[in-house]
């Protein structure tokens, strides 16, 4: 791996703990899909993304209401991660450039980053609504607004459609393992690296660089 | 196995030369237990050119000094240490710590200072897993079954636990080492040489020696009137096997008051792990057969098993109370 420039998050399951059934809701009111409850908030997340998607048409506005307020429950709900304010403190001192990249809506995004006074660490954010798409669209906005090489920035994921968009992208999967049985099916997906903790990235960055300069 | 070139140096400076010449491509080769398996195991870490000690005359010794402290040669062999008459009369904790470090015929070979230093035996890394200490980026163990040979305190990249036995057993008795360095001599405590989990030379490893530097010696000052010490371990199997847990455990009980105590737990966390709040706890307390009733609830607060080895806290904490009953019953 190449020394880190950047680091991408999606605030879903990478700096807290969402709330599956709000993001569930949004499968069964707006794509009219069976409600069966999924197993983590980043799934019924990304689930829901796939399925926008798939669908190949934008959501209507009466759709994009319904979904926006339900993100706003889910992101009200969510729980910030002990971990995420000490680690992005340490990362933002190492000169690294953060960047929320994210599919929610900016609405529910600055809701987020304010309940968890996380805002003043990120350079840039990146919704689905500046960004004008779900999924790669927020990533590669946030990769070309910073003039970032992809192949020096971290993507944080905890979902198989993560890694999916990550590749896309061309930047460094790095494996969220926040549940133990989940990410040991990801590790198969090969992903650049894996942390427990955000405390564990800036060691991370640090082996990198030492890495590297060993090579060097 | 990989292929490696050896070198044979008859001076400590000579080696430090040769190592310092191949950089992390060289290591330390002495008793061999621990360094020849990770050859065989292809670890990517693994040396390729190693520098045999066994030929540099001062390094394999047992001697007490004018002081009264007791010297150690890193390149002594644990079977010679638990046969030392001197270590059994002084530090018979120890010598019992030592006897129960893997197999007899391991211990005619492995040295103090490969105990010391030995990598860790991770499943994942001694199967090739492309890890944090073999290439990689990511802990299989923190996903994986972790139910032996992991962290139940939490970890920073690597969650494999510090697996010898030595430097647990020292800690109690503030044991010192030094290395030799190119730039001279240093010193440092048992527990600073293995905190556990570290980043030295672009590796993590669980120790603080840099890939030229040696260690040479380890030092005991003698211990205090009235230390009472006990070591347990809780493994697999009744012999052979690393620990599932281990504790060392010295109290200064010159009368029935404890004036000054270690607590050292092994086989549970990254680095023989000192709990210092129950240290704390105990000072001052009149060692009594009630006692580990009180101080157990104290113990290991921060544990943080992973999903197959909280039973880790549990052996512990008997560990705990067993350690305090024996050292209550010597008195």
């Amino acid at each position: 791996m190449q020394p880190v420039e950047g680091i991408l998050f999606e605030p879903v399951g990478c700096l807290a703990e969402f709330p599956a059934e709000p993001l569930d809701e949004i499968a069964v009111r707006v794509f009219g899909r069976k409600n069966k409850p999924s197993r983590s908030g980043s799934w019924a997340y990304w689930h829901w993304l796939t399925l926008v998607e798939r669908s190949g048409t934008p959501l209507s506005d009466s759709q994009k209401r319904s979904v926006e307020a339900l993100e706003i429950d889910a992101v009200s709900q969510a729980c910030l991660y002990e971990d995420v304010l000490p680690a992005l403190g340490e990362l933002r001192s190492m000169g690294v450039h953060l960047s929320i990249a994210s599919s929610l809506s900016t609405a529910a995004v600055d809701r987020f980053l304010e309940a968890g006074r996380a805002r003043g660490f990120f350079s840039a954010i990146w919704t689905r609504d500046n960004s004008g798409g779900i999924k790669t669209a927020p990533l590669g906005c946030a990769i070309h607004a910073a003039s970032l090489r992809p192949e020096r920035v971290m993507f944080l994921a905890d979902t198989a459609e993560g890694f999916k968009v990550a590749k896309r992208v061309g930047v460094n999967t790095i494996l969220m393992m926040n549940d133990p049985d989940e990410a040991r099916r990801l590790a198969l997906e090969e992903p650049a690296g894996g942390i427990v903790s955000l405390y564990e990235l800036p060691d991370f960055l640090r082996l990198v660089t030492a890495q590297n300069a060993g090579r060097a | 196995m990989k292929k490696v070139s050896i070198y044979r140096p008859s001076t400590t400076d000579e080696a430090i030369r040769i190592l310092s010449q191949h950089g992390t491509e060289a290591a330390v080769y002495a008793g061999g237990t621990d360094l020849l398996v990770r050859l065989k195991n292809r670890l990517k870490q693994a040396p390729s050119y190693l520098v045999d000690i066994k030929k540099i005359n001062d390094l394999r010794y047992i001697k007490e000094d004018a002081g009264g402290d007791v010297r150690i040669g890193a390149a002594t062999k644990l079977a010679e240490i638990g046969d030392s008459g001197l270590l059994q009369k002084r530090y018979p904790m120890l010598v019992k710590a030592i006897h129960m470090i893997s197999s007899p015929e391991l211990r005619n070979a492995s040295t103090l200072g490969g105990d010391l230093l030995q990598e860790v035996w991770c499943q994942y890394l001694r199967g090739g897993y492309s890890c944090w200490r073999n290439g990689g980026h990511l802990c299989y163990g923190a996903i994986g079954d972790n139910s032996y040979y992991h962290s139940a305190m939490g970890g920073r990249l690597c969650y494999a636990v510090y697996p010898g036995d030595a430097a647990t057993a020292l800690i109690p008795f503030d044991a010192r080492v030094k290395l030799a360095t190119p730039t001279g001599v240093k010193e440092l405590s048992v527990e600073q040489l293995v905190p556990g989990d570290m980043m030295v030379d672009g590796r993590i490893q669980s120790h603080v020696v840099r890939h030229n530097e040696i260690l040479t010696e380890v030092v005991i000052p003698p211990p205090p009137p009235g230390l009472r010490a006990s070591f347990e371990k809780l493994r697999p199997r009744g012999v052979w096997d690393f620990a599932m847990a281990s504790l060392a455990i010295s109290l200064q009980v010159p009368n029935r008051t404890i004036e000054d105590a270690r607590v050292v737990f092994g086989g549970i966390a990254g680095r023989p792990l000192r709990e210092r709040v129950v240290e704390d706890f105990l000072k001052g307390k009149l060692l009594t057969a009630e006692l580990a009733k009180q101080v157990v609830p104290v113990a290991l607060a921060n544990a943080a098993p992973l999903k197959y080895n909280a039973m880790k806290i549990e052996m512990a904490k008997g560990l705990l109370a067993s350690g305090l009953a024996e050292l209550n019953a010597a008195g």
